[in-house]
């Protein structure tokens, strides 16, 4: 198939993740928060920063939301290993399919890919040792509209209409925006981008109250979640000290 | 018959000429540094000569549109698998002609039961600071050069030579007035080719070899002028200032409008 970068790295030998054994099923890690809404101008996509392995806190300056090209991101909730690789995979399959092709591929195709990944990683995911449940969120040209869909480990796909959750915190805030949405002050797809950044603050922080794997704030280190912005222009990450100041006004003060 | 020494040298000489004939009346392509990045240009009648290849890495050729293709598709598999198996700072355009493109277009020139690439290269690439930034070309016989600054391909090596000592007398830092010199640039090597090719024949090493001072900036200009009844300008940047990995960007018909001479910018469609 014509600019098809997987196939083209499965004919020189690649092979994703670790193979699987069966019988060997563990719990899933899925040690994290990350969570992607609609607002007024478009999707916002956000992740905390901890990386876990068992109690144990491994780093805390991960990056969890990640670009994948000028229109669209992934979010990531599992395994981290397959997950930078699965996001490695699709950031040169984008690439390659749009130089090889002359055109964007797209946003169903871009969707697809992934899911074709999950699907390659089944073994892996039931073994324990590869599973991953990402969000993937992006600027779609021909309807002209920024959308967000989620996967379970076995790459099935499934369209966010208003917002996504995945990751071990994610019980805490599916509630939450469940709330916000119905009941709350206004829609969640009606909010500004300061007022959406302002929820997705909150809805993490209350994550890593309720869930020892996902991490806040953490203002002495200036550690702030990460937040990634898609409208028509693209995707734009918001800037720690904007992120901070959010906090300072809108946040910390209700704690 | 060609295991004969004689009669290989003889049909490698026979290919030589053929592929001369075949870039006669193709569309020179220019390559200059300038501030903002490596800007190349070219005029074409629809079907493109200019690609992206990776995140820093352009490529410009002039040639059987199908054969480029197939090197186009080369670069591109080896850019990707390398970029991803290592990093895209692994990916270079001295690596990717070296070891890659150039060995392969060589084999195809000597091998004389198969059918050459006819097709001349160039890719500009993009190096972290300006100032650094380079070009490698690929002769169809698969001999490469490395230039700095800028670099052209034409339909012959004297063509090439009036372009670049064209050039040499230049001063090139914004973006403007690459545009411009580059697109004065292509002007003399298409006049000069077309001179050659209706001087074909007696005149010919007269008309190639002609030490004769290129035309003034005006007439190169009405001589692109004249060309755009035909053929549009094809102009890509690999530009420093764009955020993000991928650094290639077509420049769009508003943007060249703003950056052509005014005696140009009016004629684009």
């Amino acid at each position: 198939m014509q600019g098809d970068f997987y196939q083209l790295l499965k004919e020189q030998g690649y092979v994703l993740g670790i193979p699987g054994q069966s019988g060997v099923g563990q719990a899933l890690i899925t040690a994290t928060t990350i969570l992607a809404f609609k607002y007024r101008d478009g999707v916002l996509v956000a992740g905390d920063r901890r990386a876990t392995a068992g109690n144990m806190v491994m780093y805390d300056r991960t990056d969890k939301v990640l670009e994948i090209d000028r229109q669209s991101v992934m979010a990531i909730a599992g395994v981290p290993a397959t997950a930078y690789e699965m996001a490695r995979v699709l950031e040169h399959s984008f690439k390659y399919y749009r130089r090889t092709q002359l055109q964007e591929l797209s946003f169903e195709g871009k969707l697809r890919a992934l899911s074709k990944l999950l699907k390659e990683n089944v073994p892996a995911a039931l073994a324990g040792t590869g599973a991953v449940a990402p969000i993937f969120a992006g600027y779609d040209a021909e309807q002209e509209a920024a959308k967000i869909y989620f996967y379970d480990i076995l790459g099935a796909e499934f369209e966010g209409a208003e917002y996504a959750v995945s990751g071990s915190g994610s019980p805490t805030i599916r509630g939450i925006l469940h709330y916000l949405n119905t009941w709350g002050e206004q829609p969640l797809s009606t909010m500004t981008e300061e007022q959406a950044t302002v929820q997705a603050l909150r809805l993490l922080t209350s994550a890593a109250e309720f869930d020892s794997a996902t991490g806040g704030v953490n203002r002495e280190a200036g550690l702030y979640p990460v937040v990634k912005l898609i409208t028509s222009d693209g995707v734009r990450t918001m800037a720690d000290p904007h992120l901070q100041s959010l906090f300072e006004s809108n946040v910390s003060k209700g704690m | 018959m060609y295991e004969e020494p004689y009669r290989w040298v003889e049909a490698v000489g026979n290919r030589r000429q053929y592929l001369d004939e075949q870039f006669a009346k193709g569309s020179p392509v220019v390559g200059v540094a300038c501030d903002q990045g490596i800007l190349l240009i070219t005029m074409s009648k629809g079907t493109p000569k200019l690609y992206e290849i990776y995140d820093r890495l352009a490529l410009g050729g002039m040639g059987h549109p199908a054969d480029l293709e197939k090197l186009r598709f080369t670069l591109l598999e080896m850019a990707h698998v390398e970029g991803f198996n290592r990093s895209a700072s692994d990916v270079t355009g001295g690596r990717l002609v070296k070891y890659g493109v150039a060995p392969v277009v060589k084999q195809a020139f000597e091998e004389v039961f198969k059918a050459p690439f006819i097709v001349k290269i160039m890719l500009a690439e993009l190096r972290q600071k300006a100032g650094k930034d380079g070009f490698l070309t690929i002769n169809y016989d698969g001999v490469f050069e490395e230039k700095s600054l800028y670099a052209v391909l034409a339909a012959t090596s004297s063509i090439e030579q009036r372009m670049t000592e064209y050039l040499r007398k230049q001063s090139i830092s914004s973006l403007k007035e690459a545009v411009d010199i580059a697109i004065r640039t292509w002007a003399v090597g298409d006049r000069a080719q077309r001179q050659a090719d209706e001087a074909k024949g007696d005149h010919e090493d007269a008309m190639e070899n002609s030490d004769q001072p290129a035309a003034d900036a005006q007439t190169l200009l009405a001589h692109v002028h004249q060309c755009m009844i035909d053929r549009s300008i094809e102009c890509v940047l690999l530009d420093r200032q764009v955020a993000g990995t991928s650094k290639y960007r077509t420049l769009g018909t508003d943007e060249l409008r703003a950056l052509l001479p005014k005696d140009l910018s009016s004629a684009v469609t």
